[in-house]
């Protein structure tokens, strides 16, 4: 701290009043938020300006923290995978997914080839219906307000799936340790192919609204800029890495529920701008109904869960005729099932960067810790660079490209 | 290379490798990993063993590190046990950026301290909030709910929270 700032707690220090910026006016300490619109939720932000231009951000997080490691350690395995839906709430099912290869790891369990293919679809849905939120806000704050009726719309129709094959429009809990909740439904595979069969003229209309946009390009284009280089070292992930022109993506280099089988592109922009992190969404909607569409066309038949009476409950009519029956479901909904002792993180690609889970275990029937490793927290931490001596107006852009959401930044 | 000298001890748990090393080189044996081509650091965290009977723990708290190398798609956990009021550890906030959130987020969730850390501050409770709700002593429960009637009287009068 040098003697021209002062500390206002929470590690922030603000310029003092009375410093010239350099076009010879004052430099002006601003609040931003927490409840503002364009903060994608409860996002403090305090600026220092000289004139228009952002001389200095510093982020205020923790207003949306609600303890939701804590509460994984309370619950039973197979209760947590209930908050593990919350932190990050625009993709339910890529969470529990990450909780769930954790603990299958943890046991050595390995799920039927029908729920990895159900997994898959859940997750590229979840995808789908995160990057449909993205474009649709990004689009209101940045002045292109019919976008997001479009991707809403959109957006509704994948929520009805949600419903469908789970019973919850936006808290799933689909995927789950040993398989998934329940098998799809013909209905639901109806609504999928349907989908599948109408979402790229769908994107193709998001682009005929934004890509040769002149306000949005004017908008987006040079602004925000994040170097390779930077990006990587920053450990920004997800569309904000390969934004700026690095194919990382973990459904590629490090693949779990049989990503390594599905044909499809990375995709990636050289443009290191918001720009580049649009087109990047966008080529990744295109690429996750690729994905759907293999998913469908080779989901095989058979179980959706592991047999194994010792983690997950035996079917209703097994209750009336069997003792070992009744006998295991007691004991699963009372005491719950112990895991063996270790540790292992489980990375997985969800809409906004690498959403991994540190499980450690020590043995008995709830987790000792479960560590959530949110995109959005490191995501937001490059912001100051990529909005230093930009206008303010610009930082909006800026917040809405690196796609953060608040819930999983503050777990 | 990390010397050999730095490592306690180094295992497999469930497909990931890990190493152990003292917390007083802990700064040194994370430098030398980062010129070895562990440039990421993924997360970091703690693990509080407090009454962990699964086996005998060297100390209560247990610094995790999960350093990941782009290029060879590798991946090392690097674990150093602390003890102490407060527990201390060397930050690495400048070997690895992301670390700096992290380390406040561990210094306001267990209370270790990151010592050369810039600004070692509460990153997501409020700056006045007592105790660090993560450790194991911390109960589920035991925070007054704000704006309730407990918050008044508890906020007049601290002592009796």
């Amino acid at each position: 701290m040098t003697d021209t700032e002062t500390t206002i707690g929470q590690g922030v220090t603000i310029t003092k009043e009375g410093q010239t910026g350099a076009f010879g006016g004052e430099i002006l300490t601003v609040n931003f938020g927490p409840h503002h619109p364009s903060t994608h939720g409860v996002l403090r932000l305090i600026v220092d300006l000289d004139g228009e231009q952002i001389k200095r951000l510093k982020p205020i997080i923790g207003y949306l923290h609600t303890g939701i490691e804590k509460q994984a350690e309370a619950l039973r395995w197979q209760q947590a995978v209930v908050v593990t839906d919350r932190h990050d709430y625009l993709s339910p099912p890529i969470n529990n997914l990450a909780y769930a290869l954790a603990v299958e790891r943890l046991m050595g369990v390995d799920v039927p080839p029908r729920a990895k293919v159900l997994r898959v679809i859940m997750s590229e849905l979840t995808r789908l219906s995160s990057h449909l939120v993205w474009l649709g806000t990004s689009g209101i704050e940045l002045g292109a307000m019919t976008v997001l009726m479009y991707c809403f719309r959109e957006r509704d129709t994948i929520l009805d799936m949600n419903e469908e094959i789970s019973g919850f429009r936006m808290h799933t809990s689909y995927i789950r340790p040993g398989g998934v909740m329940a098998d799809a439904t013909p209905r639901f595979l109806e609504l999928l192919d349907d989908f599948i069969n109408k979402m790229p003229g769908h994107v193709d209309e998001y682009e005929d609204m934004l890509t040769m946009n002149p306000i949005w390009r004017s908008r987006t284009m040079g602004i925000g800029i994040l170097p390779p280089e930077d990006a990587k070292v920053l450990g920004a992930t997800g569309p904000m890495l390969r934004g700026s022109g690095v194919a990382w993506d973990l459904r590629k280099t490090m693949p779990y529920s049989g990503y390594e089988t599905y044909d499809f592109d990375v995709a990636t922009s050289d443009m290191c701008d918001c720009y580049g992190r649009y087109l990047v969404r966008i080529k990744e909607m295109r690429e996750a109904v690729r994905i759907l569409r293999q998913a469908l066309d080779r989901l095989p038949d058979g179980p959706v869960n592991v047999d194994d009476r010792k983690i997950l409950p035996p079917p209703r009519e097994e209750l009336e005729t069997s003792m070992e029956a009744v006998i295991h479901h007691f004991k699963l909904f009372t005491e719950g099932y112990s895991v063996p002792a270790g540790d292992v993180y489980v990375a997985v690609e969800s809409g906004r960067g690498e959403n991994g889970c540190y499980v450690v275990s020590d043995g008995t029937h709830k987790p000792r810790r479960v560590k959530f490793r949110a995109a959005s927290f490191v995501n937001l931490q490059p912001l100051e660079r990529m909005a230093m001596n930009h206008m303010i107006a610009d930082m909006i852009a800026i917040i809405g490209t690196a796609d953060t959401v608040l819930g999983d930044v503050d777990r | 290379m990390i010397p050999d000298t730095l490592v306690v001890e180094k295992g497999v748990s469930a497909g990931d490798a890990w190493i152990t090393v003292a917390p007083a080189n802990a700064r040194e044996a994370l430098s030398a990993l980062r010129d070895d081509g562990y440039r990421l650091l993924v997360f970091l965290t703690c693990v509080d063993h407090l009454a962990d009977s699964s086996r005998q723990w060297p100390a209560r708290y247990e610094v995790v590190y999960q350093l990941r190398n782009m290029e060879t798609l590798e991946q090392l956990r690097v674990r150093a046990y602390v003890d102490g009021d407060p527990p201390q550890i060397d930050s690495v906030h400048d070997l690895f950026p992301p670390a700096n959130w992290d380390e406040r987020e561990t210094f306001d969730m267990f209370g270790i301290e990151f010592t050369g850390h810039p600004e070692l501050t509460r990153i997501l409770m409020p700056d006045d909030w007592v105790g660090h709700p993560l450790r194991r002593d911390y109960p589920v429960g035991g925070e007054v709910v704000e704006f309730s009637e407990e918050h008044e009287t508890w906020q007049t009068a601290p002592e009796k929270a």
